[in-house]
């Protein structure tokens, strides 16, 4: 309980610390925000000092010094009212995000998770058959494809299979001609859209999940307790997930709690190269733009997911290994 | 006004600022403490060489691979695809005209009153049938008769005083500032039949005001009936648009939306158009494959990627703008003519050109004015049409005048200090770069110590607006010649050195210029004009506020599969842009193939 506590403590500090953090680094930027407002609207011609306030008045630009920003700014936060974008004006932050939020948790995530569990076994089996072909095949090509740059595995797939064998979509998260809704229909559309973004992330983090976990359990397979167990007689299967796997994936799942709580942040790369409209489009738009109230919520939610799941993780930690209670 | 279609063309090169990865990874710094034996690393080896040899095989055939266009056979010949709209990937149901995210196609169902040829200024009469100016303070607008709104209601004088007065209400929608022109405004009415029958808005303008016909000309006209019941127009986002132009809008989901031929439409006998697609597409891979009728962006080697992709593409990039140095004359040397007319001397702007536009488009005299388009304005006392050829011995002779020689292949003052300032550019404008990377040369050859700073788009808008550089790229040039040099060398636009200026960046200030501008402003007769604009055309060829290097493009695209009657070098009847009310007068002119 106390263990829970210590961490719950240094969570809600590390919490107010990076909110806090967010607050100031826009604020340090050159520029008051509704200058990029309106050096947008001054392409059309010179903007006078009315046309000034009125959209400093309709942005919501902050009144006050510094600490009433500050409170304002806190009460936002908890209430989860970040304003209007300056890019996508005159849409709310919470329009933008929650219209964004979906695509991502649902490709980002599954393919996290099936990324996860597909590169753990493979290591698991890699580690058992240690010095065989299916060691090395899964070491050598995982190791040789998360070299792969993120973007350029998604140019090659989308130019090959995309433009020149027109096999999948080259951009969008469904048809063009379709409109989003709960179908079966629609969801079939926006798998097959989904197939070449996953892929990509899938083929370029997987080799990362292999490796942690074979050489992680190939250091445990070398431990007493596992030639206790294998000269007891037991099943190899036994041994090898009930004894090894399961101490040997502790590194592993650190990994899979940030990556987890990293999910949100979407896949910047990869978003931007198939035109697929998740959370990492809108980051990059936003930061293109210097639409600071968008950049802002984003950063906080992405933020606060991986403090969140870094809490989780080490609340795991204290279950799984007895040790980091002390 | 910037060089805006130049500015669009660089930021679709795809050459983005850098991109932030922040994708979550799993851990790769764990230790590997597994020792891995002889034979498996020279596998290893053997295994990561094989794969690179593939690798590399796969993008040497990429090389090799030419995009084709595929037409999607579904859509018909009386369809025009039209890659004129980009989704943020996505579309945002926008058809509010006088919003900054508005739907491209907004601009196209929202006529103005006056359609103006960005290119040379040409304005054709639109919603209102006939434009007169009894005096310099007043515009008649003679309002078109048998418009309707897309639902069915008549178009009136009275909607477009609504329109008018609703800038008033909303400046935010004040887009072109007409309320910085507008004294006061009136309807009158038609009387009796034939032309009398016409109604009328006066505009009574604050002084004597003749480039105002062409600001208020291009206000997009809403219907009242429409807009009056809207609470807040300047967020409201107009769903459901009606509007008076050739198309009303068709299906609409968020990656795509049409638009059908509108039946009522007052020129509809010139529409062959039946429906336009816009897809929300943004990679130039895109342009090239899906077989667009009408695309604008510049694309890298046009022959060999659009051009190559289906025998009917043709393109055309008419100079817009010129792309030049703004020099900051409120700094030593700059405000020296002599130092400015030496750096301008040494440029050789033919290189310059081809180096930057790949050759697309040509070397830019030093009048202010955008050739061909603006030729009948051009003063023929000015030897070349302006354009300065590279004359090294020339540069350094202006140079001494100013106190510079040559000492050691260095360009030093009286001190023995050398010449040294840096240009500002814009990051990923990969054009801009080029260009200044090549003047850069130019003036390292003579001695100069020239840096270039490129910091992103928002950074360099800041620097030049508060006039916080040495050198600056930029532009100047406008189709409308009274907007191109009040832009350029009004004082009304001077601002000292860290307040944003809005216009004349270079910080140029001359009370005789201003009498120049203030004169022909309330000079209605062309022919009064063309001295006035001899004269503005001299400051700007012996003073070099801006010293003009190359013109920046219009990048149109089209395809001759379904459509002809596209704008040329011949017929320039109107800039190929597909944004703002352009098409309105490409629409009209197109005619169908299949007929």
């Amino acid at each position: 309980m106390k263990y829970i506590l210590q961490k719950l403590g240094l969570f809600v500090l590390t919490l107010w610390a990076a909110v806090t953090l967010n607050f100031i680094l826009p604020r340090l930027m050159p520029g008051t925000p509704a200058d990029a407002a309106i050096a947008k609207l001054s392409q059309n011609g010179p903007v006078t000092e009315a046309t000034r306030k009125a959209i400093e008045a309709q942005l919501g630009i902050p009144k006050g010094n510094i600490f009433e920003q500050y409170v304002s700014y806190l009460h936002q936060v908890v209430t989860l009212d970040f304003g209007t974008s300056y890019t996508f004006y005159p849409q709310s932050v919470s329009q933008l995000v929650s219209g964004a939020l979906p695509y991502t948790i649902i490709l980002v995530g599954v393919v996290t998770i099936l990324a996860f569990v597909i590169g753990t076994l493979i290591g698991v089996a890699a580690a058992w058959k240690r010095g065989t072909w299916m060691d090395a095949l899964p070491t050598l090509s995982g190791s040789f494809m998360s070299t792969f740059p993120y973007f350029w595995t998604a140019l090659l797939l989308l130019f090959f299979l995309g433009y020149v064998l027109h096999v999948f979509p080259t951009t969008g998260a469904y048809s063009a001609t379709t409109t989003p809704a709960f179908t079966g229909a629609f969801a079939v559309d926006a798998l097959y859209h989904a197939i070449l973004p996953a892929i990509t992330i899938l083929v370029t983090s997987l080799g990362g999940w292999i490796l942690g976990m074979r050489n992680a359990m190939i250091n445990t397979l070398g431990d007493d307790y596992v030639t206790f167990a294998e000269a007891n007689g037991l099943k190899s299967r036994t041994v090898a997930i009930r004894y090894a796997a399961r101490n040997a994936i502790l590194p592993n799942l650190t990994g899979f709690g940030l990556a987890l709580g990293g999910v949100v942040g979407g896949s910047v790369l990869v978003e931007q190269v198939f035109g697929y409209p998740g959370i990492g489009y809108l980051l990059f738009n936003a930061v293109i733009g210097q639409d600071y109230p968008l950049m802002q919520a984003l950063f906080l939610m992405i933020t606060v997911s991986v403090l969140v799941a870094n809490f989780l993780v080490d609340i795991l930690y204290g279950v799984l290994d007895p040790r980091t209670r002390k | 006004m910037r060089p805006t279609t130049t500015r669009r063309s660089a930021q679709r090169e795809g050459v983005g600022p850098a991109r932030r990865a922040t994708e979550a990874t799993p851990l790769r710094d764990e230790p590997r403490r597994s020792k891995p034996s002889g034979p498996r690393t020279r596998r290893a080896r053997i295994l990561t060489g094989v794969a690179g040899l593939a690798a590399a095989a796969l993008v040497l055939t990429g090389c090799a691979v030419q995009v084709r266009s595929q037409p999607d056979p579904t859509i018909g010949a009386d369809t025009m695809l039209i890659n004129a709209d980009h989704g943020n990937p996505q579309f945002d149901r926008n058809f509010n005209p006088y919003l900054a995210n508005a739907r491209t196609a907004s601009k196209w169902m929202y006529e103005p009153l006056i359609l103006t040829n960005p290119l040379d200024g040409e304005q054709t009469p639109w919603l209102a049938s006939a434009v007169d100016q009894p005096d310099p303070k007043t515009i008649d607008f003679t309002i078109r008769k048998d418009v309707t709104w897309s639902d069915g209601e008549p178009f009136t004088a009275d909607d477009v005083k609504f329109t008018f007065d609703l800038a008033k209400k909303f400046p935010p929608l004040d887009i072109k500032g007409i309320w910085q022109h507008i004294d006061s405004l009136e309807v009158e009415k038609g009387t009796g039949s034939g032309a009398d029958a016409a109604d009328h808005l006066i505009v009574h303008l604050k002084t004597d005001d003749v480039p105002a016909v062409g600001i208020l000309g291009g206000v997009y006209i809403v219907s009242e009936h429409q807009w009056s019941k809207v609470k807040d127009p300047t967020t409201w986002r107009n769903p459901n648009p009606i509007g008076t132009g050739p198309f009303t809008l068709g299906n609409y989901s968020p990656l795509q939306y049409s638009m059908d031929k509108n039946e009522n439409y007052w020129q509809a006998d010139k529409i062959e158009i039946e429906h336009l697609i816009l897809p929300a597409t943004n990679s130039q891979l895109d342009t090239v494959a899906r077989g667009y009728d009408w695309a604008y962006s510049y694309i890298s080697d046009v022959s060999g990627t659009w051009g190559a992709a289906s025998k009917s593409n043709q393109w055309w990039f008419p100079a817009a703008g010129v792309i030049g140095l703004t020099p900051n004359l409120t700094k030593a040397p700059f405000n020296d003519v002599d130092v400015r007319r030496g750096i301008s001397l040494a440029l050789d702007r033919d290189k310059i050109a081809d180096s930057a536009t790949e050759g697309n488009l040509t070397a830019a005299g030093q009048t202010g004015l955008i050739l061909p388009n603006q030729e009948k304005w051009l003063n023929p006392d000015i030897p070349d049409g302006g354009l300065i050829k590279q004359d090294v011995d020339a540069a350094l002779a202006s140079f001494a005048k100013a106190g510079y020689t040559q000492k050691d292949g260095k360009l030093v003052d009286q001190s023995g200090k050398q010449l040294s300032f840096s240009i500002l550019t814009a990051n990923g404008y990969s054009d801009w770069l080029r260009a200044v990377q090549e003047a850069q040369r130019n003036l390292t050859a003579i001695g100069i110590d020239v840096k270039i700073t490129a910091p992103q788009p928002a950074g360099y808008q800041q620097a030049i607006d508060n006039g916080k550089f040495d050198m600056a790229m930029g532009g100047m040039g406008n189709g409308d010649v009274y907007q191109a040099y009040n832009s350029l060398l009004s004082s009304d636009f001077y601002q000292p050195v860290g307040k944003s200026a809005q216009n004349n960046r270079e910080r140029f200030k001359d009370p005789a210029v201003d009498k120049l501008l203030v004169e022909l402003k309330s000079t209605i007769d062309e022919a009064d004009q063309k001295p006035i604009v001899d004269q503005l055309q001299q400051v700007v060829y012996d003073h070099l506020p801006i010293i003009g290097m190359y013109y920046g493009g219009s990048w149109g695209l089209f395809s001759d599969a379904k459509f002809t009657g596209w704008p040329t070098e011949k017929d320039p009847y109107m800039i190929p842009q597909n944004y703002d009310s352009a098409p309105l007068g490409i629409f009209v002119r197109l005619k169908r193939v299949d007929k």
